[in-house]
């Protein structure tokens, strides 16, 4: 009898860390590498934040909570969903996790049976896939291309709803391509799923805060009630606040799935940690102001970053409306060699041979499930981002 | 829409839920007004974390360890894990081989996660702690008890054990000292246990050591491994901050293991929560590494008020009360309790009736033994100040007193 479980067969092995194990050996190796792979905000916690954390643990708020969170952590993030969001989650439809990660986990460990499938746009957060397996659900990815703004399309979701189907994903703002969401296009893909009754949402929207250009932020049962019976509104603190070693996230859903999830979380986490829910009440419910600023460094990183990636060849780079990730195609590097004699064959290859040339940390597309790009994060002070995007226009200009 | 057949199978589990109900409903009474509820109900130490260890995650918090930390836990606390384990249990485990987790719990739920194929059977001592068998069963596992009597103390007979195991068997799953019956295993019973474990190769060992400090007997805790070093590599290690060091809301617990079972948890763990809490690792570190002076305050306290509490049970009409080792519960029998009628006009005819009726006419809330797979038993728990102890003592005397053949 080997020892491990068949169901962790269907996890794909790690794609970014062979990068990652690399850009450590370089670095250890005294090279000096700029990490642009990193997913959290170099912010630092509120110190607001930090205060409240410390006051619960110097007043003994160090005990199990209920397992679903702190009755006013929930109160609070009901306050939080109809203020930015005009959703109506009352708080026993809210859920509080280690992670929105874990919201994912708990929402398909709790759903899903053998056979069933979830619809997931790509470019994708590896995580959903690797959790619809691990649910033994059946991810069907579906790719969508810049030239429709890495959006799933109406007819796209149409085409792959199945009797099968039980969850569709949407992410927006999207990792890895930083794409939003309009509220018409949700509309659209409203009307669609208005048509599947037996079809369940789970909206990621945890970069929702990150919006740049005064694009509004949008998500589908604000603008589709009809469809709140049978979403998952997923969102955290971990990027709005960085507050990513918190572990916080949360969701609204109706309350037989909360009641589902928060019997599987016993069973398997209980609260996440006391500490981190009176931190996450004091970042949901105290002042905002601070967002404003941190927006606006991350546009203006973005723009340089664009700016920058737009002139070096071979590369084809959007303009993301959100989240702190830009997502070139590499695809006109394809069968050109390296300066250093690297062949380009793949994204992946290109990934490898920028951080041993050029010391510089991107994630290859492959690993959010679409291939021929490179996601870079952003969320690095300015002089790192302008030296990383030098190296890269360098690295592209010597390919052959 | 309907939920995953592992779903139901938890909703099915109403006694899972049994020690939140419990002190829930004491909650709800206490907020109703009228005599004070006393909750014996809950399984966490009525301590305060230790200023030391507070001081901690307050540096912690304000020196911006708030990123997020590896997956299989931050290099400081897995060093202390690993020291931990070599001062005290004169193990040695490498870095590959730790893992730190959101509890005890959730390494408990990653191995299984990680290890049971559906059909597969795991070996659980009876009574139990509730998530072992709900945990197996919800990974399409089935849980095989192997009853500990009263008579023996709740002490698990390695005979009994043996017969227990099948070639379905994966897990046996130790807990020692135990929640609820605070019966842990001297050195002649975990070698006869080893024995048995010998003559079975295929099966794997999960040993739950989380209550590991807080044990009255004369000989000091030894792990199995410690005893049993040749079992190591199909042995996992559970234990964790919680109950030692009062910092149950923290949710810090780690596992020791051979690497590839280790890293197989880190796969399940990855795509459930990622790594733990930063800030709360970085206490744990501080608990591990700092003054142990403090285990042995709480640990000489609750011996106190097990001792206070046993002699109090004892003397209730219908009530036995074996000694717990170890641990913070009392594990009574209510057997002469059963049939006769409350106060109040229940009928006692389970031990869910009997703490429902104590509950309502005493307000003092426990939780019943059919919750850990014996009846009819009830778990006190003495995580609460010598005067509520008594108090709740008192009425609980008052009550069995009460009780008529009507």
């Amino acid at each position: 009898m080997s020892l491990i479980a068949a169901r962790l067969n269907r996890i794909s092995p790690s794609q970014t860390i062979a990068i990652s194990t690399k850009a450590r050996a370089l670095k250890a190796a005294g090279r000096d590498i700029i990490s642009l792979s990193a997913g959290e905000p170099d912010f630092d916690t509120p110190d607001n934040v930090k205060q409240a954390a410390i006051r619960a643990i110097e007043r003994g708020e160090t005990k199990y909570t209920d397992v679903a969170g702190t009755p006013a952590l929930r109160r609070a993030i009901a306050g939080r969903f109809a203020h930015d969001s005009g959703l109506d989650y009352t708080p026993e439809e809210i859920i509080v996790s280690t992670g929105g990660k874990q919201i994912i986990y708990n929402a398909m460990l709790a759903t899903l049976e053998a056979g069933d499938e979830a619809i997931i746009p790509a470019p994708c957060w590896v995580s959903y896939p690797d959790i619809v397996s691990l649910a033994d659900g059946t991810p069907v990815i579906v790719p969508c291309g810049p030239n429709s703004g890495f959006k799933l399309s109406p007819d796209a979701l149409a085409d792959a709803i199945t009797p099968q189907t039980k969850w569709v994903f949407l992410n927006s703002p999207n990792n890895p391509t930083g794409a939003a969401y309009s509220a018409d296009e949700l509309r659209a893909l409203a009307h669609v799923l208005l048509r599947h009754s037996g079809v369940w949402i789970f909206t990621d929207d945890i970069y929702d805060k990150l919006l740049y250009d005064g694009v509004q932020a949008a998500t589908i049962v604000q603008v589709e009630p009809r469809l709140r019976e049978r979403t998952v509104t997923m969102n955290g603190c971990s990027k709005a606040y960085a507050m990513t070693g918190w572990r916080i996230g949360y969701a609204g859903a109706p309350v037989a799935l909360i009641k589902a999830m928060e019997k599987l979380q016993s069973q398997s986490t209980s609260n996440t940690s006391s500490i981190s829910q009176a931190a996450a009440l004091e970042a949901l419910s105290g002042p905002q102001e601070f967002i404003a600023g941190m927006v606006a460094t991350y546009q203006a990183r973005r723009d340089v970053v664009v700016g920058m990636l737009r002139e070096a060849p071979g590369l084809d780079c959007h303009k993301p409306d959100g989240a702190f990730y830009v997502f070139p195609s590499m695809q006109g590097c394809i069968g050109k060699t390296s300066g250093k004699g690297a062949k380009i064959e793949d994204d992946e290859s290109f990934v490898i041979a920028l951080l041993e040339e050029e010391g510089v940390a991107a994630v290859h597309g492959s690993a959010f499930a679409f291939p021929g790009h490179f996601r870079v994060s952003y969320a690095t002070d300015t002089d790192s981002l302008r030296e990383a995007c030098s190296r890269i226009q360098r690295f592209c200009r010597a390919l052959r | 829409m309907e939920m995953a057949q592992r779903a139901r199978a938890l909703q099915a589990q109403a006694q899972a839920q049994a020690q939140t109900q419990t002190h829930g409903q004491a909650e709800g009474l206490a907020r109703g007004g009228g005599r004070e509820v006393i909750s014996l109900a809950l399984g966490e130490p009525d301590f305060p974390t230790p200023g030391p260890v507070v001081e901690a995650a307050c540096r912690a918090a304000r020196a911006g360890e708030t990123r997020y930390p590896p997956l299989t836990g931050t290099p400081a606390l897995k060093q202390a894990v690993r020291d931990k384990f070599a001062r005290e249990n004169g193990l040695d485990f490498a870095d590959g081989e730790i893992l730190v987790g959101n509890g005890g719990k959730q390494i408990l739920f990653n191995a299984l996660m990680a290890t049971l194929e559906p059909g597969a059977e795991v070996v659980i001592p009876r009574p139990y702690w509730a998530s072992y068998p709900l945990t197996v069963r919800m990974l399409g596992g089935t849980p095989v008890f192997v009853d500990c009597p009263e008579a023996d103390g709740f002490r698990l007979d390695a005979g009994a054990l043996a017969g227990a195991i099948g070639p379905r068997t994966r897990w046996v799953i130790l807990n020692l000292p135990c929640n609820p019956t605070g019966a842990s295993c001297d050195e002649a019973g975990l070698r006869a246990i080893a024995d048995v474990l010998r003559r079975h190769p295929h099966v794997w060992i999960l040993c739950d050591e989380i209550y590991e400090h807080l044990l009255f007997t004369s000989q000091s805790h030894r792990s199995l491994a410690s005893l049993a070093p040749d079992l190591l590599p199909r042995l996992l290690i559970l234990s964790g901050v919680s109950k030692t060091y009062a910092m149950t809301g923290w949710r810090i617990g780690f596992g020791a293991g051979p690497a590839r079972l280790i890293a197989a948890m880190s796969v399940v763990q990855g795509n459930a929560t990622s790594g733990a809490c930063s800030v709360s690792q970085a206490a744990a570190a501080a608990a591990l590494r700092g003054d142990q002076g403090v285990v042995g305050v709480m640990r000489d306290t609750y011996r106190a008020r097990r001792d206070r509490i046993v002699a109090a049970l004892r003397a209730m009409p219908g009530v036995r009360c074996a000694l717990p080792d170890g641990a913070f519960y009392a594990y009574p029998s209510i057997a002469g309790c059963i049939g006769r009628t409350s106060p109040g006009g229940r009928l006692i005819d389970s031990d869910k009736a009997f703490a429902l009726a104590l509950l309502e006419e005493q307000h003092v809330a426990v939780v019943q033994g059919s919750a850990f797979g014996m009846s009819p038993y009830l778990r006190l728990s003495t995580a609460a100040a010598d005067a509520a102890l008594d108090e709740a003592c008192r009425r609980m005397d008052a009550f069995c007193r009460g009780l008529t053949l009507a």
